[in-house]
């Protein structure tokens, strides 16, 4: 017994030199090596930003045309010349994404206020389940809160969803199949799945009648994009409330941007179905956190019209200069009457 | 579930804690369950199949066994029982291939076939299905009694350190312990361990680094000049080893944790002097295999010349099949057939002079080994490449781009991995790593212990690279 306690002992001690060598000399390398997106937190806290913006790729996508291709953050800064403000901007993230980089500032920094991006998408299944994940969570993997060497640890024996693209799809297909929607009225289909099928096997039709094959295979996208509800159960919904709890804890005002969706073309192509389930999903986000000390939900989901949107063929946030001026005009005016900026 | 993962990191203390809490009578069920979860972990539908197997096996033993005075009887549930184990293997394995074979001869021919097969193939069939045949071959031939308890025959089958990638075992060692009582003994515990911790750094750490360099050189053969190229095909050598060494080190001692000990797979093979002794270190388990249930049903090397031929080139181009459904493992089987007989020929001819001086002896044996080693290195591009043209394009850029191309840029940190893994080979010459640390003194070997954690934990490739048998 006695020459078991002493191995273990002798075990423990050299975990506890291990990290300290590896803290030491091999963490660094390796954040910039697997983690890379550490780096833009850093960027926002070494120019003593007071006011950042957390965003995906709606916030520098722009056309390929346009004279004016500044992203949303630097339209809502053009609104506040004498602050000092930044952006995080991180293809394909999320509130998990966003909840990790406002981790890393510490409390003592300049920040003031963070604007992060509500992306309505990214409650969804395709989302949720995006092949994207693996590569987003593994760099995520070494930013956990454990001890630098725990956390290769688990980096080492992937301790991060690894699935191919097709078990990705797979699992959103099957979220797809089994979630049930719910009308105040009665629906013909119970499921996402359901209605997405039956959309494909109808059709949308054009002015002369005929079956359209594009228009129909964007319907679909519509609805197996849009055809879902938002629950507290939702991963997004854990994560954003993560991202409150954080804010309160390090004293930030805290602005959530839900997105303009394009919410036209859903009710062109698909209809008033599904432009409902939009709208109660908007309803339980405005609900859950418009209404919290210190933080503010700026609600723009359809305030940009349909020819503001960049992709035609598919569904994302890609605006126009129109669009993103229109956005960062609301979050800027949210800024100034909630007294956020000093 | 695969080893270097965290769901094993948390599986494998809970199932030897469970095994040492429960009582004897208790214990398969729960190995069985633990070997269950740990199969449908990858494809969980897959393990219906392997429970066909494993009832026409049971079935079959105890069918032999029962008609033992009966020969044509017990040949015919023999028979049954290897043809029906080999059917699953061959829907699942091989009808692709012949189907593809089929569908360009047919081509060839000027005929309009176009039939397709797409199945996908379970991890670890080849392996478990030869477990499983060991076992009736055994019975048949009066080796082994009958297992008549179906939940032990089960786990002789499904014994989850062993189930996916091997060694494969043999019903008088494997099946006879799972009866044995275990009791709890720290060497054992100790030993498990340390086969443990060894069997990921050579995995986690020296295989999988180099293989981020091969799979960049295999992709891209010509972008590569010729050094470049032999370079990977040496690393390749060392991943392949590191990769199924590590794996079988690590099936050691998760089933040593619990008492079991499994078989050896390897034993240095990369400092063998010749082909045939190459063999004899390299994936033992399925060479003996081979060995027992083919080479010596044919009458092995007790034939005339040209019916020992034939042996050896249906054992080897089997073993080759047997790795993959395609025709780069039939020509890597092939090879090492020829290379084995014209060793072996070479070699009765021109037998070894015992009156050379000792350092002569010694000075050729390094030359045999290095002829080996280089071409196992060479076979092995056959074994590697992604299909025929593959295979051509590296030896071509191998022979051909000595001027131009990239050069491969390797951190000395992997020369260092890799330093360390050819050290450790030499060191555990004929000897494996949890006996070589018996003798040593507790501060050097604790020095190694956190050497290799350490390595394992920091600098392991993050890389996802599955491991290299789960194909077959």
């Amino acid at each position: 017994m006695k020459k078991l306690l002493i191995r273990i002992l002798v075990f423990f001690a050299l975990i506890v030199v291990m990290n300290w060598v590896y803290s030491k000399w091999f963490y660094e390398k390796d954040l910039q090596k697997y983690s890379d997106i550490v780096n833009l937190s850093r960027h926002v806290v070494e120019d003593s930003c007071r006011i950042i913006y957390l965003g995906e790729s709606s916030n520098h996508t722009c056309g390929w045309a346009e004279n004016d291709k500044r992203k949303i953050s630097d339209m809502i800064w053009s609104y506040f010349p004498d602050i000092r403000c930044g952006d995080i901007t991180k293809d394909a993230s999320h509130a998990q994404v966003y909840y990790n980089m406002l981790k890393i500032i510490p409390k003592e920094s300049s920040v003031e206020t963070v604007v992060v991006t509500m992306n309505l998408r990214s409650f969804d299944a395709g989302w949720i389940y995006s092949e994207l994940e693996t590569a987003l969570q593994k760099q995520l993997v070494l930013l956990k809160d454990y001890p630098p060497l725990v956390n290769r640890f688990l980096l080492a024996f992937k301790a991060y969803p690894i699935r191919s693209k097709s078990e990705w799809n797979t699992m959103a297909r099957e979220h797809r199949e089994r979630e049930r929607l719910q009308f105040p009225y009665d629906f013909e289909w119970e499921t996402t799945g359901q209605w997405d099928n039956a959309m494909m096997k109808q059709g949308v039709v054009d002015s002369l009648g005929q079956r359209d094959d594009a228009l129909t295979s964007l319907a679909c996208t519509y609805i197996s994009t849009y055809a879902f509800l938002i629950h507290d159960d939702n991963p997004r919904v854990k994560d954003f409330d993560a991202i409150v709890d954080l804010c309160r804890e390090r004293g930030w005002n805290l602005v959530f941007n839900l997105l303009a969706e394009n919410v036209d073309k859903a009710n062109e192509l698909v209809g008033e179905d599904l432009v409902y389930l939009i709208n109660k999903n908007r309803d339980y986000l405005v609900q859950r956190y418009g209404s919290l000390e210190h933080v503010v939900l700026v609600d723009n989901l359809d305030v940009v019209r349909d020819a503001s949107f960049i992709d035609r063929n598919w569904t994302t946030e890609h605006y126009y200069a129109e669009g993103r001026q229109i956005i960062a005009h609301r979050i800027a005016m949210a800024l100034l009457h909630n007294k956020f900026i000093k | 579930m695969v080893f270097n993962s965290i769901e094993y990191v948390i599986f494998l203390p809970v199932v030897v804690l469970l095994f040492y809490l429960l009582p004897q009578k208790s214990r398969w069920l729960m190995l069985l369950v633990a070997s269950c979860v740990f199969y449908m972990w990858f494809v969980p539908k897959y393990i219906l199949i392997l429970f066909a197997t494993i009832i026409i096996d049971y079935s079959a033993g105890i069918l032999m066994e029962k008609h033992a005075d009966d020969p044509k009887k017990k040949k015919t549930y023999f028979v049954i029982s290897v043809v029906s184990t080999l059917l699953v293997l061959f829907i699942f394995k091989y009808l692709g291939f012949v189907n593809d074979n089929f569908v360009w001869l047919c081509q060839k021919l000027g005929l309009n076939v176009r039939t397709t097969v797409k199945i996908i193939l379970p991890i670890g069939l080849s392996f478990h299905t030869f477990q499983s045949m060991s076992y009736v071959i055994e019975v048949y031939r009066g080796n082994q009694k009958a297992e008549r308890h179906f939940g032990y025959y089960s786990l002789y089958v499904m014994f989850f350190p062993q189930l996916v990638t091997g060694p494969i075992e043999r019903p008088g060692n494997l099946l006879r312990q799972l009866h044995e009582h275990k009791e709890f003994r720290y060497e054992n515990i100790s030993q498990g361990m340390r086969l443990v911790l060894f069997g990921l750094f050579i995995k986690m750490v020296v295989a999988d680094q180099l293989g981020a360099y091969v799979d960049l050189v295999y992709a891209n053969p010509s972008d590569y000049n010729s050094w470049s190229v032999m370079l990977a095909m040496v690393f390749y050598s060392f991943q392949i080893y590191g990769d199924f060494f590590g794996y079988s080190t690590i099936a050691l001692g998760s089933a040593k944790l619990m008492g079991f000990n499994i078989s050896d797979n390897f034993r240095t093979p990369y400092l063998s002097k010749n082909i045939a002794e190459f063999w004899h270190r390299w994936h033992i388990s399925l060479s003996t295999w081979f060995r027992d249930y083919v080479y010596f049903p044919m009458g092995g090397s007790r034939v005339k010349f040209g019916r020992w031929v034939y042996n050896i080139m249906v054992v080897f181009v089997l073993s080759g099949i047997w790795h993959g459904a395609a025709w780069t493992f039939l020509l890597w089987g092939f090879a090492h057939g020829i290379l084995h007989i014209v060793e072996k020929s070479l070699r009765d001819r021109c037998p070894i002079k015992e009156t050379r001086p000792k350092w002569l002896n010694i000075s050729l044996d390094i030359i045999r080994v290095i002829k080996t080693f280089v071409l196992v290195t060479l076979f092995w591009v056959m074994f590697r490449a992604a299909d025929f043209a593959n295979m051509c394009d590296i030896f071509v850029a191998a022979v051909s781009n000595f001027g131009g191309g990239e050069q491969l840029t390797v951190a000395p940190s992997v020369w260092l991995y890799l330093g360390l893994f050819i050290l450790s080979d030499l060191l555990l010459f004929n000897s494996r790593f949890d006996i070589w640390c018996e003798g040593k003194c507790f501060i050097l070997r604790w020095f190694i212990y956190a050497v290799f954690l350490f390595m394992v934990i920091a600098c392991s490739n993050v890389d996802n690279f599955p491991f290299i048998y789960f194909q077959f």
